[in-house]
C-alpha cells in the first residue's frame, strides 16, 4: 500500500478545513445552493433523493484494515444517526462501488465537515469523486499479485493521483473525466469503458510504456476508447495526459450535457483530434516554461515507489519447488470446494492465494456492507492479510495476502461473518447501482431487482453450473451499474411514471472471458419489474439448453447462437397483465 | 492578487455596437469603421484590437478581452504590446479561461495583466492564482475577504506543477544527487507522433 507522506497528510487535512470553511458558509446562507453544488461535488457530496450522499475515495482500491475501520466508524456514528434527521429512514452502512469507491447515503449535511476531518485523520478524503473533473483513478483489484502481472500500476497510479489531485486548470472540465489503469495481462479494469485507458506494458528492450486509449464510456452513447498510442514511454505519461485534458477542456462540448464526455469530441473529430493531442504534447514539452519539468526520471519513480509497501512486512513466500497442499474440498462440506473454486484466486507468490470477500448475498443489496460487517472484513484482514484489503471493480472485497495455509481457517472465520458466498463471478456475484431507492438521478430501483434474481438463484449447485456469467444492472442510462458491459445488462427506465427494464445480451468488459469491450444488445421491449427475474430465468435456461457442452460459457453461448433464440424465450416471460412498453 | 474595484478601474471599453442615441451612432460607425480612436486604457474587445493593432501607438497601454472560445495563440505577436488581457467566465463552473491564462503565461511568456471577469467567485480564486490571473473583477454579490482568506489553504502548495510554481511535488523533492538523472530529460523527449 502507499503509505501517506506528511505533504499528504497535511493536504488531506488542509483539504478538510477548506470545505469546512465553504460549508459553514453555505450552512450560514453565503454561499447559496448553485454555487456551493460544484464545492461540495468535488468534495464527494450529492444531494441525493432524500439525503446527502458521501462518494470517498480509495485510489486505485487500496484500503488498509484501519481505513475500512474509520469507513465502519462513519457508518456508525454518522451515518443516519439516531439524534439525527435521518433516525430510523436508514443508514449504518457504506455501499462500495465499481468505481472502487465507498458511498454512503444518509449523513446529514451539518455533518459534513466532521466526516471529511474523520477520514483525514484516516488518510483519506472525498477529493474528486463527483464533479466534472478527473475523478479517482481506478486499477485491477489484484496489482501486485496477480500472476499475470507485466508491471505492478500502483506507483503509476499514485504518480497519475497526485498530478489529478486539484489540478487547477482542470477543475472544471465540460463533463466528468475517469482514468483507470491496468498492468496485467488480463484487463481487470475495463480500461476501454474510461475516458481514458492505461494498459501498463513492456517494449522489446523490456522498457516500460503505457498503451493509451481515449474516448471510452457509457451512458447515452456507449463508446469503447480508441487507442492514440501503442507505447507512450511512462516517463512522458503526464505530459500526454495534460495534453488531452487540455485539449478536451478547450474543445468538449457545453452546451449539452448529453454531449460533453471525451467520447464525443474524439468520435465527432476522428484524427483531428489525435492530431491535436500530439501537436499539445510537442509544444507542451518544446514551448512551455514547465512543459519538460513534468517528465519523469527513475529517481522521481523511485521515490514514489519508496512511499509504498509493495510487499507487507510478513510476507514470506515459498521457497521452490514448492506444492501447495489445500486441505481436501471436501473437509468443510461442498461450501468450501465452491469457496475454492471461486472465491480464492492465484498469486504470484509460491504459498499465497488473494482470496475475495463477497459482497454479494441474500438480504443486503450489493456492495453494501454494515457498519459490523466493515469492521469484521478489517478483522479478517489483519489476521489474514496483513492489514491490507482492495475494492473490487465488482463491488466486492479483496485480500491479497492470503497464506495457503491459512485458507481453511479464512474460510471458516468469512462464512461466520457471511463474507464466504462462494459465487464470485457467477451470476449472483452481480454489479449494481443503488438505483431509484438512493439516487436522485435514477429512473428505477436497482436493488428489488437485484434481490429477487438473488432470491431465485439461491441454489449454489445451479450457480455452479451456469458458471461465469457478468450480470450488470443500472437504475438509469447514466450506468453505474455498468449495464453496457454485462453479458446481461438490465438497464432501468421510466415511462409514464412507471419503472420498466431493458434487458440487453453480449456485453463485454474487455476481460478475456468476456472478449473485446462492446456494449450489449437490447432484446426487445422493456419488461415489467416482476417480469424480469423470468426474463433472467428463461435466458439461463435457453444458454444451458443450447450451450455446447458444460464447459461453453454462457457469453460464448450468446455469440455463437445469435440473440433470437433468447428474445424469443424472454417474450414468454411476459405475464399477461404486461404491456410491452 | 488584484482586486478590481469597478468604480476606480481606469480601463473603458469602447462601445463600437449599435448604439440607441443618434448622436453617439455616427461616432460609433466611425469607430466601427476604423476602429477605437487611441486613448489611454482602452480595453477592446479582440474584433477592435485587430482593427486597429496596425496603427495603434506602441507607447499606449491597451488591454484586451478575449472570449474563452478563442485560441490565445492568435495574441501571441501582440503580447508584448498588451498591458490586460481579460478572460471571461460566462458560468463559473465553465474552466476554459483557466487553460488560456496557464498558456498566456507558460507558453506565450505574457508578463501583464491577466484579468478574471464574468461569474467570479471567491472560491475560485486558488485555481485562478494558480493558473497565472493577477487580477480579479469578483461577481458583484462576492466577498473581497472571503477570496482573501480562499487563497490561504494549503499553504503547503500542491502536488503538480503551476504557474506560480512550475516545480512539482516531485520535482521539488528531487535531492542534488538525482541532478544526474535530469540530464537524461533529452533521452525522453517526444517522439513524433
Amino acid at each position: 500500500m502507499y503509505r501517506y507522506t506528511e505533504f499528504d497528510r497535511h493536504f488531506v487535512h488542509q483539504r478538510a478545513a477548506q470545505f469546512r470553511d465553504q460549508l459553514q458558509r453555505h450552512l450560514a446562507g453565503e454561499l447559496p445552493d448553485d454555487d456551493f453544488r460544484a464545492l461540495r461535488l468535488q468534495n464527494g457530496w450529492y444531494v441525493q433523493r432524500h439525503a446527502p450522499m458521501l462518494r470517498v475515495a480509495v485510489p486505485y482500491g487500496e484500503l488498509s484494515a484501519k481505513q475500512l475501520r474509520a469507513l465502519a466508524r462513519i457508518a456508525r456514528e454518522l451515518d443516519g444517526r439516531p439524534d439525527g434527521p435521518y433516525a430510523g429512514r436508514g443508514g449504518g452502512f457504506g455501499h462500495f462501488t465499481t468505481r472502487q469507491n465507498c458511498q454512503f447515503n444518509w449523513i446529514a449535511l451539518g455533518d459534513a465537515a466532521d466526516a471529511m476531518d474523520l477520514l483525514a485523520d484516516a488518510d483519506m478524503h472525498g477529493i474528486q469523486t463527483s464533479g466534472n473533473c478527473i475523478r479517482n483513478i481506478t486499477s485491477d483489484s489484484l496489482a501486485g499479485v496477480a500472476v499475470d502481472e507485466i508491471v505492478d500500476p500502483r506507483p503509476y497510479c499514485e504518480i497519475l493521483r497526485q498530478w489529478s489531485t486539484l489540478h487547477p486548470e482542470f477543475a472544471f472540465l465540460p463533463r466528468k473525466f475517469k482514468l483507470a489503469v491496468s498492468g496485467a495481462v488480463e484487463d481487470r479494469a475495463a480500461i476501454a469503458w474510461h475516458d481514458i485507458g492505461l494498459q501498463l506494458k513492456k517494449n522489446e528492450a523490456g522498457e516500460v510504456g503505457f498503451e493509451v486509449l481515449v474516448g471510452g464510456g457509457m451512458g447515452r452513447t456507449p463508446v469503447i476508447g480508441t487507442v492514440i498510442r501503442e507505447f507512450l514511454p511512462w516517463q512522458q505519461i503526464l505530459v500526454f495526459i495534460e495534453a488531452i485534458v487540455r485539449v478536451y477542456n478547450r474543445y468538449g462540448r457545453r452546451d449539452n450535457l448529453y454531449k460533453s464526455r471525451i467520447k464525443i469530441l474524439v468520435k465527432a473529430e476522428g484524427p483531428k483530434f489525435i492530431d491535436a493531442v500530439e501537436a499539445e504534447f510537442t509544444a507542451i514539452l518544446e514551448r512551455d516554461v514547465d512543459g519538460s519539468a513534468q517528465l519523469l526520471t527513475d529517481a522521481d519513480f523511485e521515490r514514489i515507489e519508496s512511499h509504498f509497501v509493495l510487499v507487507p512486512e510478513g510476507v514470506v513466500p515459498e521457497t521452490e519447488p514448492y506444492v501447495d497442499r489445500i486441505a481436501p474440498q471436501t473437509a468443510h462440506g461442498p461450501a468450501y470446494g465452491r469457496w475454492l473454486e471461486r472465491n480464492v484466486h492465484p498469486h504470484r507468490l509460491p504459498g499465497y492465494r488473494a482470496v475475495t470477500l463477497s459482497l454479494k448475498r441474500a438480504g443486503q443489496p450489493p456492495g453494501d456492507a454494515s457498519a459490523d460487517q466493515m469492521d469484521g472484513a478489517a478483522d479478517l484482514a489483519d489476521r489474514f492479510s496483513l492489514g491490507e484489503l482492495r475494492v473490487s471493480h465488482e463491488q466486492n472485497l479483496v485480500l491479497p495476502w492470503v497464506r495457503v495455509g491459512d485458507l481453511e481457517e479464512l474460510f471458516e472465520t468469512a462464512r461466520a461473518g457471511g463474507f464466504a458466498t462462494p459465487n464470485i463471478g457467477t451470476l449472483t456475484d452481480m454489479i449494481a447501482c443503488p438505483g431509484g431507492d438512493l439516487c436522485a438521478l435514477a429512473n428505477a430501483r436497482s436493488i428489488p431487482i437485484a434481490a429477487a434474481i438473488t432470491e431465485r438463484f439461491d441454489d449454489l449447485a445451479e450457480l455452479r453450473d451456469i458458471g461465469d456469467i457478468d450480470l450488470h444492472i443500472s437504475g438509469c442510462i447514466n450506468s453505474c451499474g455498468h449495464h453496457h458491459s454485462g453479458h446481461i445488462g438490465i438497464l432501468g427506465v421510466d415511462k409514464d411514471g412507471r419503472e420498466w427494464y431493458q434487458v440487453s445480451l453480449g456485453g463485454a468488459d474487455g476481460s478475456t472471458l468476456s472478449g473485446a469491450a462492446v456494449a450489449g444488445k437490447v432484446i426487445g421491449p422493456s419488461f415489467a419489474a416482476d417480469e424480469v427475474p423470468d426474463v433472467i430465468e428463461a435466458v439461463i435456461d435457453t444458454y444451458r439448453a443450447r450451450r455446447d457442452g458444460a464447459a461453453e460459457r454462457f457469453i460464448d453461448t450468446v455469440r455463437r447462437i445469435g440473440l433470437e433464440p433468447f428474445k424469443a424465450a424472454a417474450q414468454t416471460a411476459r405475464h399477461a397483465t404486461a404491456v410491452p412498453a | 492578487m488584484n482586486f478590481v474595484d469597478s468604480n476606480t478601474d481606469p480601463w473603458e471599453t469602447v462601445e463600437t455596437g449599435a448604439e440607441p442615441g443618434a448622436d453617439v451612432r455616427a461616432e460609433a460607425d466611425a469607430a466601427r469603421v476604423a476602429g477605437p480612436a487611441p486613448a489611454p486604457h482602452r480595453l477592446l474587445t479582440l474584433d477592435q484590437w485587430k482593427a486597429v493593432r496596425a496603427t495603434w501607438p506602441a507607447a499606449l497601454p491597451v488591454g484586451v478581452m478575449v472570449d474563452n472560445t478563442v485560441d490565445v495563440g492568435e495574441l501571441a505577436v501582440d503580447l508584448s504590446r498588451l498591458t490586460l488581457v481579460v478572460l471571461q467566465f460566462p458560468k463559473w463552473v465553465d474552466g476554459r479561461a483557466y487553460s488560456q491564462a496557464r498558456l498566456l503565461r507558460a507558453r506565450h511568456r505574457y508578463a501583464g495583466e491577466i484579468r478574471a471577469t464574468g461569474e467570479v467567485l471567491a472560491d475560485m480564486l486558488p485555481l485562478l492564482q494558480r493558473t497565472g490571473f493577477d487580477a480579479v473583477l469578483l461577481r458583484g454579490d462576492q466577498s473581497v475577504a472571503t477570496a482573501r482568506r480562499a487563497l490561504g489553504f494549503f499553504a503547503d502548495g500542491h502536488y503538480q506543477g503551476d504557474v506560480v510554481e512550475p516545480r512539482p511535488l516531485f520535482l521539488r523533492e528531487r535531492r542534488p544527487e538525482d541532478a544526474r538523472v535530469d540530464a537524461r530529460e533529452s533521452a525522453t523527449a517526444p517522439a513524433p507522433a
